[in-house]
């Protein structure tokens, strides 16, 4: 009984490293509330005073934080890793809501915290309407938040997640081959970071021209370059790309699309390289874009073959731009999809669970746990034929070992296991099958709008509150890889 | 280029004694018939000639096949232990659609082939309507096929799949020990059938006896004894159980509903050492009725909550019939459970996936391999915060190797890919989400009603011919475990 004394400082002491990392988190994310702050004084769109109190308080917190922690020195351990990832996606919407809040009357915490948390995890579901007419300071910033989830995601999928050891997420780091310290995060992290980040911007700074170009507004371009690399879907209109009519601005909104779902590392090593040879090795680009534009000239057959579109070629524009904004979890639409034979928008449900590249800031289980999982049907009809024959599983040439495969099984099985059981709970607070069952795909695969009630042509605002957290709690799990949430809250994870 | 005029003689040898088995099954299929026949003759319902000229026609095939393959000698190898269960599952109701189509000669080549599959699958689901004023001897004829698929099905999991190493279905041999030669399949599956028939003919005596006692007539006991036994589903009246309303009938149903989803080696040993203990030892038996159980008092407590019922007793009634008909895979209905708030059928359909006892007559993945598939994710959460732990999984004390939880992984990855694929393919052609995806579910498990157009207060006829070629499809492939049929399509199977 005694003990429980000394307990306090080495706790302290555990928790500093983290907490002063945390800290400093929170700090540059105050600041970046400085880029829709600059924007509403210039524009003066009326939501200055939002951004003022906003940035003072996340800037406090973060240093009152990083002040306290700051004396206690120590190294982050691996442990420590799946405490920040969590803390970090968990409490920055929170700090995210405050500009929404405080702008827009009538916004309760439930509904702001879902927009925040959408946006950071780069979801894209949205509980707002009326999006024309909010401050354009607001738009940019929800979509800043899906640019900066984006930054967050990469290297928490090339970086961080293979290190904690995640659901099979070693399969990943084929392209980083270096030997790695398995008890320091920092210098690696640091290091894969900055490579990714400028690969990131510079892709960035590509679509927002190529949208400017080919005829969005300055702001549009800035607003939508943001949510298509981060592949999250927000927009700064409710018809969303339908606002503009334009087949050229959906042609580049496709490409870039298209460009975020593949591996952010495989992009890296081609710009560094000066050739396309690494995306020929990535064992997913090839696939990743095949199943996209197979499924989109698929659905276009389909849906001139059902009449909805009279040309084929009209077909053929709205499929694919449809198919490859819900395949890549972006979440935009240039109509309302919702309408089309219920086949159309299952295929493209269903493909938004593992169309994406790992290390890409798509989301899903990723088509490298796909691949691994079908490999391992197959090799399963191959053990029932030949008993003794040994058949590894290769990806890109090189065997994947058992507790990897299990690790990759087990991910799918807690993938599964989570998208029933959360629409199964959504269907027995009243809401029917489909918008139930497409409300959970679309947020744990961090995509978007799903169908029914919470189709492209409405919003999750028609929600309870029980549900809305339901489905904030369906997109954190999926974009922290469910193991990396789920493992804290096990008793074992706190012991010793 | 000589070699393939050899190759007719080698092939007959090869095959010979496969053709002989499967021509002496198709001949004791073609004496069962007598059972209808003697009851139409007596009860002089106006189907007598059917029958007649079925079984001289069934006797006939097999007895041709059977001459035919007489001369060449030759043991059964494992291999052909998947083309001769293929055979059995897929001829066999092209046999029993004959006195179906003889009787009723509105009805199509499909809808018969899928009905007789139906009643073989021990599924029941059903095409036909107007049970109540069918020739009885043709429900006699469909409940036959469903308690005959049954004893089917329990040498299959018992004997014959875990020799042919599908699907992890070794892991269920736990209570037959003793040395297994992997050659030759006849002895060891002879010496299991017997001892599991007995129980299973008992069983099926005091189920009839039980429901005569609690109101049934003669006839309709002894349908409805082999219905529930098989787990099958199929009833002489429309209404199903709703006909009787009677709650001491629907009590009888539950207790032989519950003990046909355990396993029937279990049962087999409780009889022999005249026990109990076997159930507790069983690792799957408490599961089975917790499951089944616990989630009907879920569902009366849902059920009276929503104000579905108004009494708890009324909910309490309706749900333990329901609940425990449809996660047992058995499919008898007292009510039209589809019109309760969407939650509580769509929790029946998830349960019937995997509640009942591998070595039961009932559908689905079984008990055991949700058993493993749930351990497996646990000790993924161990492995991943101490990664250098080895922790074996075990089941029922014992360690159950790796190939095994590929095995049953690689089960379930399938299983799941073949329920989207074709609940995707259903909606392709037409249906509605709901309806398709509770079709393939229903079917894939061999539990029969789906929810929907084909909810239990309609039938499979409204189906189109190509849909309910799928939905046929999907009965085998639940039946055999995926893999048994499925291997047989590939070319290395056929190789060598």
């Amino acid at each position: 009984m005694l003990r429980d004394f000394r307990v306090p400082i080495p706790v302290l002491a555990r928790f500093a490293p983290l907490a002063s990392t945390f800290g400093l988190i929170v700090v540059m994310f105050g600041l970046s509330i400085l880029v829709p702050l600059v924007v509403s004084h210039v524009l003066g769109d009326g939501a200055e005073g939002a951004y003022d109190e906003a940035v003072a308080i996340t800037l406090v917190a973060g240093a009152v934080l990083w002040l306290a922690s700051r004396r206690y020195s120590g190294e982050l351990q691996v442990r420590d890793g799946f405490l920040l990832v969590a803390a970090v996606y968990l409490v920055l919407p929170i700090f995210a809501t405050l500009p929404l809040m405080l702008q827009i009357e009538g916004l309760s915490f439930t509904d702001a915290y879902f927009e925040a948390a959408s946006g950071f995890t780069a979801s894209g579901a949205s509980v707002l309407s009326d999006l024309d007419r909010l401050p354009a300071s607001i738009n940019l910033w929800r979509a800043q938040l899906i640019w900066m989830g984006g930054m967050g995601v990469v290297v928490l999928a090339v970086a961080i997640l293979p290190l904690l050891g995640v659901g099979g997420s070693q399969v990943f780091k084929a392209e980083t081959p270096t030997p790695m310290k398995d008890t320091k995060l920092t210098p690696r992290i640091t290091e894969t970071a900055k490579g990714l980040w400028r690969v990131y911007l510079l892709l960035t700074v590509a679509c927002g021209v190529a949208y400017w170009l080919a005829g969005m507004s300055a702001m549009d371009a800035v607003i939508h370059a943001f949510t298509t690399i981060g592949l999250g879907g927000f927009s700064s209109h409710d018809a969303s790309f339908g606002y503009w009519n334009s087949p050229l601005i959906e042609a580049v909104a496709i490409v870039f699309m298209l460009i975020a779902s593949i591996n952010f590392a495989t992009h890296f090593l081609v710009l560094r390289q000066r050739a396309l040879a690494p995306y020929a090795r990535d064992p997913e680009a090839g696939l990743v874009v095949l199943a996209m534009l197979g499924s989109a000239i698929l659905v276009a057959v389909f849906l001139f073959g059902h009449g909805v579109y009279d040309t084929f070629p009209t077909a053929l524009r709205y499929a694919t731009f449809n198919v490859v904004s819900i395949a890549s979890t972006t979440g935009y639409s240039n109509t309302d999809f919702g309408l089309w034979p219920i086949f159309a928008p299952l295929w493209m449900l269903y493909l938004c669970c593992f169309a994406s590249s790992s290390g890409s800031t798509g989301g899903g289980i990723k088509m490298i746990r796909a691949l691994v999982l079908l490999k391992q049907s197959l090799r399963e009809f191959t053990r029932i034929v030949h008993p003794r024959a040994v058949a590894p599983l290769r990806i890109g040439g090189n065997p994947v070992s058992n507790s990897l495969i299990f690790a990759v099984l087990a991910y799918m099985l807690v993938y599964g296991l989570t998208m029933v059981g959360l629409s199964l709970l959504l269907t027995a607070t009243g809401l029917d099958f489909i918008t139930a069952f497409s409300a959970v795909t679309a947020c744990i695969n961090n995509m978007g709008p799903g169908l029914g009630q919470v189709g492209p042509a409405t919003t999750y605002a028609v929600l309870t509150d029980f549900q809305t957290w339901l489905c904030t709690i369906a997109m954190l799990l999926g974009r922290l890889e469910l193991f990396t949430l789920l493992v804290v809250f096990t008793p074992a994870f706190w012991r010793k | 280029m000589l070699q393939p005029l050899r190759a007719p003689l080698s092939v007959l040898a090869r095959y010979a004694p496969l053709a002989q088995t499967f021509a002496l099954i198709v001949m004791i299929f073609g004496l069962s018939l007598a059972l209808p026949a003697v009851i139409a003759h007596f009860l002089g319902d106006g189907a007598e000639t059917a029958y007649d000229e079925a079984l001289a026609g069934t006797f006939a095939c097999g007895a041709l096949l059977w001459l035919a393959a007489r001369g060449h000698q030759g043991e059964l190898q494992v291999r052909d232990g998947f083309l001769l269960v293929a055979l059995a599952w897929t001829v066999l109701p092209a046999f029993a659609t004959v006195p179906l189509l003889l009787v009723l000669p509105e009805l199509s080549f499909t809808d018969a082939y899928f009905e007789a599959v139906s009643g073989l699958t021990t599924s029941g689901a059903t095409t036909l309507s107007d049970l109540d004023k069918l020739p009885p001897s043709i429900n006699v004829w469909r409940t036959q096929l469903v308690w005959m698929g049954g004893m089917g099905v329990m040498v299959l999991a018992v004997a014959i799949l875990p020799l042919l190493g599908v699907g992890g279905a070794q892991i269920f041999k736990a209570e037959t020990p003793g040395p297994m030669k992997d050659t030759k399949l006849t002895p060891r599956i002879t010496e299991t059938a017997k001892g599991l028939w007995g129980v299973y003919f008992g069983l099926t005596f005091a189920c009839i006896v039980s429901f005569r006692l609690a109101g049934m007539t003669w006839l309709d006991a002894l349908i409805h004894a082999f219905s529930t036994m098989g787990l099958g589903g199929f009833s002489s009246h429309d209404a199903s159980f709703g006909y009787w309303d009677s709650p001491v009938i629907e009590a009888v149903t539950i207790v032989f509903m519950l003990a046909a989803s355990l396993n029937f080696a279990t049962h087999f040993v409780a009889v022999r050492r005249r026990s109990l203990l076997p159930y507790a030892r069983d690792p799957e038996a408490g599961m089975v009725m917790l499951a089944m159980l616990g989630s009907a008092l879920v569902i009366t407590l849902y059920l009276w909550w929503s104000a579905t019922y108004p009494s708890f007793w009324t909910a309490l009634r309706f749900s333990a019939f329901n609940v425990v008909s449809i996660a047992s895979t058995t499919g008898f209905a007292n009510t039209d459970f589809a019109l309760w708030p969407i939650f509580a059928p769509l929790w029946m359909l998830y349960l019937s996936c995997f509640a009942t006892s591998s070595g039961s007559t009932g559908g689905g993945m079984k008990m055991i391999r949700a058993l493993v598939l749930l351990k497996q994710s646990f000790r993924e959460f161990t492995r991943i915060i101490h990664p250098r732990a080895m922790v074996p999984l075990k089941i029922g004390g014992h360690a159950v190797e790796n190939n095994l939880i590929f095995a049953v992984l690689a089960f379930t990855l399938v299983y799941g890919a073949t329920m989207v694929g074709m609940s995707l393919l259903l909606t392709a052609t037409g249906l509605d989400f709901i309806t398709a995806f509770s079709a393939v579910a229903a079917c894939i498990n061999n539990m029969g009603p789906g929810l929907g157009q084909v909810g239990p207060a309609t039938t499979y006829a409204v189906l189109t011919d190509f849909q309910t070629w799928v939905c046929t499809t999907a009965m085998l492939l639940g039946r055999l475990e995926l893999f048994t049929l499925l291997v047989v399509f590939t070319p290395a199977f056929w190789r060598k």
